[in-house]
């Protein structure tokens, strides 16, 4: 300690040295010993202290949720992995120029586009994402909302160059892959307000799942969905369905699917290679 | 050979029934003498050992990635001599793989669907004169896609011999202008056509088999119910009465599919120079990873999207600084930003 105070004394000694050196050759020294000497004389205009930046060091990088998005999986067919390679190059320049963010089907989103029909040229429209279709460039979501009681649904093309802006209001997910079933549902399942403010949300971690399950209008439904083939997991069928209706559907399961080995897609390597794949190009240019 | 292939059994059989018997019984050795094989042909690994086959593989692939890497060109030794592109003359064409549809958006916004087609190691394999063509016109024979030389007959692996490229899956035939030819051996690439021309696409279509006429053709049918029995898929009447006969033509069922078809005036929308891919609109006959004959439109009206193309092919060395991508001026590219109307 004290030979730390002593080389402080040194340096102290030193800067009163060069701040008599000042008056014969001004050029040589140092900016900040400059404006040291100059602030006795003109007091320079306030200037707000820079905002501190919190960074959270419990959420390094590595803990960021990893997200690829379902588009960037190739169908397993006999194509040339190079056409879904160059595929994914144009995915990733069209990325470049407009975020396409992190959703699932469940969350509740806010699409700007170009209307050549709509008054402004511009349309927004919100509602909850009940299904995400299509591979690569031809990828596709469908939003759902319910206006003037009338129930609404767009189906957006993700990379059409008409897609302005791409807003995620709530992310979350619900019980099931696809919410085709709201069309079948009481209206307030998927009555959205146009005017909704974002809900923050983190970046680490899980994605909160919406374990709503909803109630029905009463039959016929756009499709039988209390058959084994849809799975549906978010619907209360003890409201609409008496349990020899259910017992009923079970008749068209077909058990033995899960067992039937050619139909087994292992995505999770070929995910981790594009996605340090899309990465990369990402960081490029 | 048959004969050739019994005889050699015949030779050999005593030898090692005897180190098996000892010499002891002569009867397996007239049995086995009595075993007949089907060889019509010879083929190549008749007389190599496991190992051989294995190292003249290698070989044999290596020395074909080295040729089509080396891009033989006739510029390099003596060329052929070169023409200008006149009003009239017909180029030669490509042949290439198909390999998937995807979207593409114009600088209006609208969608259309374009096929995806890559030019994998094309190269020119032989040149005929008008005499030894048809004595009409010129040819270029064009062969795409390297393919394992063994199995192969001899006659075809003499012309791609003299060509000095691989053997090629398929050789189509391209008539040509007589200022049009090509040294055999040139290497043809996607740049050879420009986005905004129009293409004709011939190929192979997806075989159905025999099918009836609602498939084949599209016919009505019958109603499945209300009376009708036994016809409920079936053509119908097949003409009237007075002419008291069928006419040629007439839609009937039939073999659907497997045979070649050709989509004309096909829209280039882009070209990928690197990899050797053409982006053509709309779909193409076959299935994917077939190989197609790509050439200039016939149609007289799309022609004239054809003014001054790379003539009489695109040569890498002569315009080498080409962007890797050439897009269609109305096609939207993706590192623009997004669409706004005025």
């Amino acid at each position: 300690m004290a030979a730390c105070m002593k080389r402080l004394d040194r340096a102290m000694l030193s800067i009163r040295l060069l701040r008599n050196i000042q008056l014969h050759n001004e050029r040589s020294l140092s900016t900040s010993l400059h404006r040291l000497a100059l602030d006795g004389e003109q007091p320079s205009k306030f200037t707000p202290p820079v905002k501190p930046v919190i960074i959270d060091k419990t959420q390094s990088v590595a803990s960021l949720r990893k997200f690829l998005s379902p588009e960037f999986v190739p169908p397993r067919q006999r194509t040339n992995p190079a056409k879904f390679s160059m595929e994914r190059r144009d995915m990733v320049r069209r990325r470049k120029v407009l975020h396409i963010p992190e959703f699932y089907v469940g969350s509740i989103l806010a699409v700007t586009m170009t209307d050549p029909h709509s008054a402004g040229k511009n349309n927004r429209f919100v509602g909850i994402c009940i299904q995400r279709g299509g591979r690569g460039l031809g990828a596709t979501f469908v939003l759902r909302n319910i206006i003037d009681n009338q129930g609404v649904e767009i189906c957006y093309e993700m990379y059409s160059p008409r897609v302005q802006q791409i807003e995620v209001l709530k992310l979350e997910k619900r019980l099931d892959d696809n919410l085709m079933y709201l069309r079948d549902a009481l209206p307030e399942y998927c009555t959205v307000d146009p005017d909704m403010k974002p809900h923050p949300f983190s970046t680490t971690g899980e994605v909160p799942v919406n374990k709503i399950k909803v109630k029905m209008l009463p039959k016929p439904w756009s499709k039988r969905w209390e058959r084994p083939k849809f799975d549906v997991k978010g619907i209360r069928f003890d409201l609409c369905l008496s349990p020899e209706q259910m017992e009923h559907a079970q008749k068209w399961a077909q058990p033995w699917l899960e067992y039937d080995m050619l139909k087994e897609y292992d995505t999770s390597k070929l995910e981790e290679d594009i996605y340090t794949e899309i990465q990369q190009e990402a960081a490029t240019k | 050979m048959a004969a050739w292939a019994s005889r050699l059994l015949l030779l050999r059989a005593p030898c090692w029934a005897a180190l098996r018997t000892g010499g002891a019984s002569e009867s397996p050795v007239l049995a086995l003498g009595c075993v007949r094989t089907l060889n019509g042909t010879t083929w190549f690994e008749e007389h190599l050992t496991e190992d051989n086959q294995k190292y003249m593989k290698k070989s044999i692939s290596e020395e074909y990635r080295r040729q089509t890497a080396e891009k033989l060109n006739p510029l390099k030794d003596e060329p052929w001599p070169r023409h200008e592109w006149t009003e009239g003359s017909r180029r030669v064409g490509l042949v290439a793989v198909k390999l998937g549809m995807v979207p593409v958006w114009t600088k209006s916004g609208e969608r259309h669907v374009v096929t995806m087609i890559q030019v994998q190691d094309c190269h020119v394999v032989k040149c005929l004169s008008k005499e030894e063509f048809d004595g009409h016109t010129a040819a270029l024979l064009v062969g795409g896609k390297n393919v394992s030389p063994f199995h192969r007959s001899e006659e075809t692996m003499e012309m791609f011999r003299i060509a000095g490229v691989p053997p090629k899956q398929k050789v189509t035939t391209f008539k040509v202008s007589d200022n049009a030819l090509i040294k055999p051996g040139t290497p043809l690439y996607a740049a050879h056509f420009r986005p905004g021309q129009y293409v004709d696409i011939t190929a192979k279509t997806i075989g159905k088999g025999f099918q009836g006429v609602m498939k084949r053709y599209g016919f009505k049918g019958q109603p499945a119910s209300h009376g009708s029995t036994k016809t409920h898929r079936r053509p119908g009447g097949s003409g009237p009465g007075d002419p008291a006969k069928v006419f040629k033509g007439k839609k009937m069922p039939g073999q659907m599919g497997n045979y070649f078809d050709t989509a004309h005036g096909l829209k280039v929308w882009r070209v990928n120079t690197k990899a050797n891919v053409l982006y053509v609109h709309g779909s193409v006959p076959g299935h994917r990873n077939c190989l197609l004959k790509v050439r200039d439109t016939i149609l007289p009206r799309r022609s004239a999207s054809l003014l001054h193309p790379p003539f009489p092919t695109f040569f890498s060395e002569e315009e080498g600084d080409l962007a890797e991508d050439l897009y269609d001026q109305d096609m939207f590219v993706h590192t623009e930003p997004s669409l706004t109307l005025d």
